[in-house]
């Protein structure tokens, strides 16, 4: 029929599963529980819910409304909106590809410890033997054998940022099998992407149910989900607490990529997108909360398992250093016999000071971890322990793959999608082909990410590259929506899509509340890089068999300057130009009047 | 005469055993039964450290080709450890080095370990490091295997999709081709304003159209 007109989704459904299948992420199994953690358990619901009525749903319900209501990507549309602040919608595109850069390493691993899963042993259960097989080899005797795996089998990690190294072939192989899977998904955009999402969407959700059986089941879970539910209180009176909250709603929800807009863009026109919000923000929330549960269920099995082989050590030092029977001391009388001991025999206790070890269950499960040190040390450590590991590792591995890739579409298809808008791209490119190009310029800058230095520059871009630019674009977008374009005219586009005006609810939120909060975290933001004096990281020291903090090098500061600058520096930069234009070329602005929708009634013989 | 011998041999006996009371010149070993086998643990007796003696002699003669060796076994505690002293019947005062124990040790220290149903961390040598067995290696690493499946299938999917798209594309294009003809006349032209061909900004605010062109 018409082959300009813009493709749909199959479904309503198709772009709700989409959107779940984006904002449900790695964060939610990852950052999340760290933050339950951190701040008070429990007691982290009740900010984290109040974050999400004040910031996340209004915010996602703008997205959802501005590419519905344009039906273009984020470049052509906030031009439209407002010419002279179009810059931000150029600012979410290259945030995108920043973040599609470095997000399918994540990706890269999970296929690492995917397909290492394929074996009697797992090779993060044991160390490898030293040269003379006496023992294990020294770094992993120094510490576990699975972050042995992670730093030096899996990274190869170098000592610092400055040591390049070389090329790990496993993992240039891996992210390219990224990469190309990643085309395979998006190479006919959202009709392929409309189809896979079906699966990248749910099956997560099956492999945490099924986790959660198998963690409730587990030696120890209770532990681990008592400790973490536990309110404590006292944490709601921290601002940190609520700070955390609100960041967290906010990157989760991936607003301000342009991901949710590129695909609100394929929608009916008159598609409920209000309903959909809700049901989406409220989807990925409770998935953080489900697999907080499960990941504390882990996290209790691994620090009884831990304080229990503690135990275990302690009672053999006591046997071999006085010389007692074995069954003599079991784990229940020991606290009994360590008194009898130090008191009969002190001279000789006291010389166990050096090896002497506390055991306890509460230091054990305080060891938070967040980020890629739980997903791939905590988790694997856990995984070996359990029966049948090899199973458990499958299904795990494949459930973060679904979740990263499931966000990987969201990526790219923000950074497609406004490409497309342009005419001049549109007519000579077919999308197979500017999918392709996209995705093999990701996958050959993306190799600088498995060098031996590699994971530094991830770091680097994971805490740098799309947070504080993001803040900044959703403020811009609220401001102009709210302020610039005018609420007034916003009502009338969603009364105009959905047949009624959006509630007071909403038009408080996006014109007071959201601008506020948004405000106050980027301004809090500002504060921090400020305080935080030089930006540190945490270097591998192979001798010590642990992490450092050390601070990046001159080049590193300066490329975190370029990371938040280049993006923040869109807006004004194209105001500027739009300024420029406009003033060369006084009068010739008109305002043309076009949309998708008339375009596809016109041409289908309707006059 | 014969008494200075004998008194010599006495006390040349006794220099070996004064040295293992003493906890040196041989080796420290720990057996750990109860950690090992649970509820089938045997208990430590006398047979035990007959076999004990008999293995360790075995393995000596095993390493040195030779006869037999004596084994001086002394300082046994409830813990199950004591401490062992190798001696040469040819000449008994003085007792083994102890690196040629080790050596032995490590030689058969499997054997040794089996002799128990005991392995490497159960039966501790102290001072003697064990030898591991070598993991088995595969001649291709096993992540490869299964690397290489799964990029097959992606690869055709995706050479199945690209070959799909661009034969569906061909078969719109002669479509397209027999249609032109007709569709020239009845082609309706979108609003004179359309914004490709301004050269200023698309304000798409006023976009009601759709209401009027909707039938």
């Amino acid at each position: 029929m018409d082959k300009d007109a813009r493709p749909s989704w199959g479904s309503p459904m198709q772009f709700v599963l989409a959107c779940v299948s984006y904002a449900v992420g790695l964060g939610n199994v990852w950052r999340f529980p760290y933050l339950c953690q951190m701040h008070g358990g429990g007691g982290f619901l009740i900010p984290y819910v109040i974050m999400l009525v004040l910031e996340g749903l209004p915010l996602f319900y703008m997205e959802l409304a501005i590419g519905q209501k344009m039906r273009l990507g984020s470049i052509r549309a906030w031009s439209a909106i407002s010419p002279y602040l179009g810059g931000v919608g150029l600012a979410s595109v290259l945030t995108s590809l920043y973040l599609c850069l470095y997000y399918n390493i994540i990706n890269a691993w999970s296929f690492w410890y995917l397909f290492n899963s394929f074996q009697p042993v797992l090779p993060w259960a044991e160390c490898p033997l030293n040269a003379n097989r006496t023992g294990p080899e020294e770094e992993c005797a120094q510490t576990t054998p699975t972050q042995y795996f992670f730093y030096r089998q899996t990274l190869n990690i170098s000592s610092s940022i400055d040591e390049t190294g070389g090329l790990h072939v496993g993992q240039v192989l891996c992210l390219l099998l990224a990469w190309i899977l990643t085309y395979l998904f998006i190479l006919r955009g959202v009709k392929s992407a409309g189809k896979v999402v079906y699966f990248t969407a749910t099956f997560p959700y099956l492999v945490l149910f099924i986790y959660l059986i198998r963690g409730l089941t587990l030696h120890g879970a209770v532990n681990g989900i008592k400790y973490m539910f536990m309110p404590k209180m006292e944490h709601l009176a921290d601002p940190k607490t609520w700070v955390n909250a609100a960041t967290q709603i906010f990157f989760s929800l991936g607003l301000g990529f342009g991901s949710l807009i590129a695909f609100a863009s394929y929608n009916d026109y008159n598609n409920n997108f209000e309903r959909q919000a809700i049901v989406v923000a409220f989807i990925n929330s409770g998935t953080s909360i489900f697999a907080s549960i499960v990941t504390f269920a882990i996290y209790g099995f691994k620090a009884t398992v831990n304080y229990e082989s503690c135990l275990e050590r302690t009672r053999l030092l006591l046997l071999n250093t006085f010389e007692m029977a074995e069954e003599l001391i079991s784990l229940d009388n020991m606290s009994d016999w360590i008194e009898k001991l130090n008191a009969t025999y002190p001279e000789q206790f006291d010389s166990l000071a050096g090896v002497w070890e506390n055991c306890s269950l509460e230091d054990e499960l305080k060891t938070a971890v967040e980020g890629a040190g739980l997903a791939f040390i905590v988790y694997s450590e856990a995984i070996q322990n359990m029966p049948i590991p090899q199973l458990w590792s499958v299904l795990y591995f494949f459930m973060l793959l679904m979740l990263g890739l499931g966000s990987m579409l969201g990526n790219v298809t923000a950074i497609i999608t406004p490409l497309r808008d342009f005419e001049v791209v549109a007519r000579h490119i077919s999308i197979e082909a500017l999918s392709g190009l996209v995705c093999l310029f990701c996958l050959l800058v993306g190799l600088s990410f498995t060098t031996a230095s590699g994971n530094y520059w991830f770091t680097m871009f994971n805490d740098y590259a799309a947070s504080f630019s993001l803040l900044f674009v959703v403020l811009v977008e609220v401001i102009i929506v709210s302020y610039v374009y005018g609420i007034r005219r916003f009502e009338k586009d969603v009364e105009d899509m959905l047949g009624r005006r959006p509630s007071w609810f909403w038009k408080i939120l996006l014109v007071a509340v959201s601008p506020l909060v948004l405000a106050s975290l980027f301004i809090f933001y500002i504060v921090s890089y400020i305080q935080g004096g030089t930006p540190t990281y945490q270097a591998w020291d192979k001798h010590l068999g642990q992490s450092v903090v050390t601070e990046y090098p001159i080049y590193g500061q300066v490329v975190i300057g370029l990371l938040l600058a280049s993006t923040v520096s869109c807006v004004p930069l194209s105001a500027l130009y739009t300024y420029c234009k406009t003033k060369r070329r006084p009068g010739t602005q008109e305002l043309s009047v076009r949309s998708g929708t008339q375009e596809l009634s016109v041409r289908s013989g309707v006059v | 005469m014969l008494g200075t011998f004998l008194v010599l041999l006495y006390a040349g006996a006794s220099l070996a055993q004064n040295m293992c009371e003493m906890g040196y010149g041989g080796y420290k070993v720990r057996l750990s039964i109860k950690t090992a086998l649970g509820d089938q643990a045997y208990a430590w007796n006398e047979n035990e450290m007959f076999l004990f003696r008999a293995t360790l002699a075995f393995a000596m003669r095993k390493h040195f080709n030779d006869n037999q060796y004596n084994i001086l076994v002394c300082n046994e505690t409830q813990r199950v450890s004591f401490h062992f002293v190798v001696t040469d019947p040819r000449n008994p005062n003085v007792p083994m080095e102890k690196v040629q124990v080790e050596k032995a040790v490590r030689a058969s220290r499997h054997r040794i370990n089996s002799a128990f149903l005991l392995s490497d961390s159960t039966l501790e040598f102290l001072g003697i490091p064990p030898t591991l067995a070598t993991p088995f290696r595969p001649a291709t690493p096993p992540w490869l295997i299964a690397f290489g499946v799964v990029i097959g299938a992606v690869c055709a999917g995706i050479i199945a999709m690209l070959t799909s798209s661009l034969v569906q594309r061909r078969r719109q294009k002669k479509g397209k081709e027999e249609e032109d003809g007709e569709e020239e006349r009845g082609k309706v032209t979108e609003s004179s304003m359309a914004c490709d061909h301004v050269d200023g900004v698309c304000n798409r605010a006023f976009s009601d159209d759709e209401r009027l062109t909707k039938m």
